[in-house]
């Protein structure tokens, strides 16, 4: 059962690749989000409460519902729905992230020493996560699409940390969680100034200061 | 009575946001900053007396050892500084009381995060600490509210966020190798560093140099420092550079030590040599044709962060001259940022082209400015001298002379990039300008010719508490 959901939240990185439409790639962040709380309800051991309440708080209400709710209401202010003319087409870069999603799927079939603290399948599957999210930053053009990113690399990193057999101390995910909540919150901000500041939400607006004359 | 070292930044705040009076803005930070210096002096007298090595508080996730005592006493004396400056620096503007709060209010959380991030004795922590610095200085960057600082905001804000998630991705990792050990404490790790799997602390170790080498401007993730510290008002480029870079290092330097007591320092030092001659190559390349002089000082930030990079990696009596180094860039590189301040107050342009005959039309400012170019050119009696000069003698002992020679070349070439642009400003007569200023207030120099005294008497002869300082904090980092 497990498996699957970390097999499924591998998939909606695909559907990332695959799709333009930003109103898209934000339910998937909402569903991936509850997959992680899935994931986190069926496997985690029971026996430290506070920590397994409060990482069901940060996966079903932060990751599944506010970060996907803010976003939404950022795109709804700013009218933009896709992200066109990517610098791959949305065809290859479907190639590209199944590639990395297969090369992760090899990296949970190693076994070797150091691998033993260490579910494979959540390891891989968060590596080729995070390797995706970066590369979708690297191709896409909006600026939301690439808060999106990195939310989804936030995500990954999560499902990393699940694949470790111990945990964090309580207090330290709090930081952790507050920081990116922080994060995405400023990074919205900044969007909706940008959008009154340049005309497009396009990152090819954000090419102004350069280490050349025509600087101010 | 140290606990209130993070807890008086927070209840100031608290305060400031309810009342938005500009004098209690100032005085907040004013006092913080005394207040700061205060207990930073008192930790180190009391590490003194005790000859403890750590003193915890707050539980064992924040203490004090020989090593962050001169990050700490820095980021204080930077502070105290730049504290001063920023009142005189805001007397004159219109900007409303509510602008002001605000930026006030995120220099305190700076601090504070800056603080935190020094005296945490757990990574993870540490970790939390340096994103929270991140997002408490977006607004400082954001603060002149023109296009430029929007991009370079956002270009900060999403960078660093990338760099430090990186960050996060190591620490798991390391996480993974320690086994049995579930702590992330740094002591904790030192003890049992033979039980940590090297394939995993190795491939931890990438991450974590990425990461925080991120926040800490080295080449090729420094692309956010010239954008930021250029658009931000001067004050908070000379926090920036002076301060924030350092407790950046500190991490890496924390976690460099567990390279070496695991005897993974060779990969280390390998990793730490390449991105530090590259910062400097990257700074040698676009210190010479640049026209803007805050970016052009945001470079020799880079440069100087790698060399102080590599003084690590070289080792023995480098990691003393890098130590050195830290202290009288952080001393040298905020008065020089400050001093740029001076400049673009009075003349109200960045370009290099445009600006002439600092010294005729106000000087003290161009005094000032050469003091520091001379300072940072590492020109007798800077203290940089010293520095650079130990470590070239740290590289020839142990035989590494073609590194010590294209690190000999490539710091000639950034001075003399340097020197041309400050020269040029300095001398000849003022091109004709509409709106200069002509005086400034007091304030606008003093904590510059403080600064600057104080490398000089370094530079001179280190003084021999500052002496036992940085030997204490040098002998922290190696194992040997």
């Amino acid at each position: 059962m497990v498996n699957m959901l970390i097999v499924l939240f591998g998939l909606t990185m695909l559907y990332m690749a695959a799709t333009s439409r930003i109103k898209a790639h934000i339910k998937m962040l909402s569903i991936q989000g509850l997959i992680l709380f899935l994931i986190l309800f069926l496997d985690e051991d029971k026996t430290n409460l506070i920590n397994l309440i409060f990482l069901s708080i940060e996966t079903l209400l932060v990751k599944t519902i506010l970060i996907p709710l803010f976003l939404t209401r950022i795109l709804n202010k700013n009218e933009v729905f896709r992200d066109n003319e990517p610098h791959i087409p949305n065809f290859y870069s479907l190639v590209i992230a199944s590639i990395m999603l297969f090369a992760g799927f090899m990296i949970s079939s190693l076994h070797g020493q150091g691998f033993e603290n260490v579910t494979a399948l959540y390891f891989g599957v968060s590596i080729s996560t995070i390797l995706i999210s970066l590369f979708l930053i690297t191709t896409r053009k909006k600026i939301l699409t690439h808060v999106i990113g990195y939310i989804m690399m936030e995500n990954g990193i999560f499902l990393l940390s699940l694949s470790v057999a111990k945990e964090m101390p309580v207090i330290v995910s709090m930081g952790v969680l507050l920081d990116i909540f922080i994060a995405v919150f400023i990074l919205g901000f900044l969007i909706n100034k940008i959008n009154t500041a340049f005309d497009e939400l396009n990152i090819c607006e954000l090419c102004n200061l350069k280490d050349c004359d025509c600087n101010d | 009575m140290i606990e209130v070292i993070l807890i008086f930044p927070l209840i100031a705040c608290l305060i400031l946001f309810f009342i938005k009076s500009k004098k209690l803005n100032d005085f907040a930070l004013i006092s913080y900053s005394i207040f700061h210096l205060f207990i930073s002096i008192t930790l180190y007298l009391k590490k003194i007396n005790l000859e403890i090595s750590t003193t915890k508080l707050f539980g064992a996730y924040f203490s004090i050892d020989s090593l962050n005592i001169l990050f700490l006493l820095i980021l204080s004396v930077i502070f105290a500084g730049v504290a001063f400056y920023n009142k005189s620096y805001f007397k004159n503007t219109d900007r409303s009381d509510k602008a002001h709060t605000y930026y006030s209010i995120a220099i305190l959380l700076f601090i504070f995060s800056m603080t935190g991030t020094i005296l945490s004795a757990n990574l993870a922590l540490s970790w939390v600490f340096i994103e929270a610095t991140t997002l408490a200085s977006a607004y400082l960057i954001y603060f002149n509210k023109t296009k430029h600082a929007l991009e370079a905001a956002w270009k900060y804000v999403f960078i660093c966020s990338i760099g430090i998630a990186l960050a996060f991705v190591g620490i798991i990792l390391l996480s993974i190798g320690t086994g049995s050990i579930n702590s992330l404490f740094f002591n904790d790790l030192y003890i049992n560093a033979g039980k940590i799997v090297p394939f995993w602390l190795k491939l931890s170790f990438v991450f974590i140099l990425v990461g925080f080498g991120t926040k800490m401007g080295l080449a090729p993730v420094h692309a956010w420092l010239p954008d930021a510290h250029s658009e931000a008002p001067s004050p908070v480029s000379a926090l920036l550079s002076a301060t924030l870079l350092n407790s950046a290092f500190l991490i890496i330097l924390r976690f460099y030590k567990l390279m070496e007591l695991t005897h993974l320092d060779h990969f280390a030092k390998i990793l730490l040599v390449s991105m530090g001659l590259l910062s400097l190559f990257v700074t040698a390349v676009f210190v010479f044709n640049i026209n803007n002089y805050k970016r052009m000082l945001a470079y020799s930030s880079i440069e100087n962060m790698g060399i102080i990079a590599i003084g690590i990696a070289v080792g023995g009596l480098g990691i003393y001259a890098a130590m050195l180094h830290l202290l009288a860039h952080s001393l040298i590189k905020s008065s020089f940022f400050l001093t740029a301040g001076n400049i673009l107050k009075q003349f109200k342009i960045k370009k290099i082209s445009e600006i002439s005959g600092i010294l005729k039309q106000d000087k003290p400012t161009g005094w000032l400015w050469i003091a520091c170019f001379v300072g940072i050119a590492g020109i007798p009696p800077s203290p940089l001298f010293l520095s650079e000069f130990l470590l070239l003698k740290a590289m020839i002992e142990r035989d590494q002379i073609p590194l010590a020679i294209i690190f000999a070349i490539l710091l000639t070439i950034i001075i003399f990039g340097i020197g041309k642009s400050v020269i040029k400003m300095s001398f000849g007569d003022v091109y004709k300008h509409e709106n200069i200023v002509n005086k400034l207030s007091l304030g606008m120099y003093i904590p510059q010719i403080v600064f600057i005294t104080a490398s000089l008497i370094l530079g001179i002869c280190v003084p021999a508490f500052i002496n036992q300082i940085i030997n204490n904090a040098a002998l922290a980092v190696s194992i040997t």
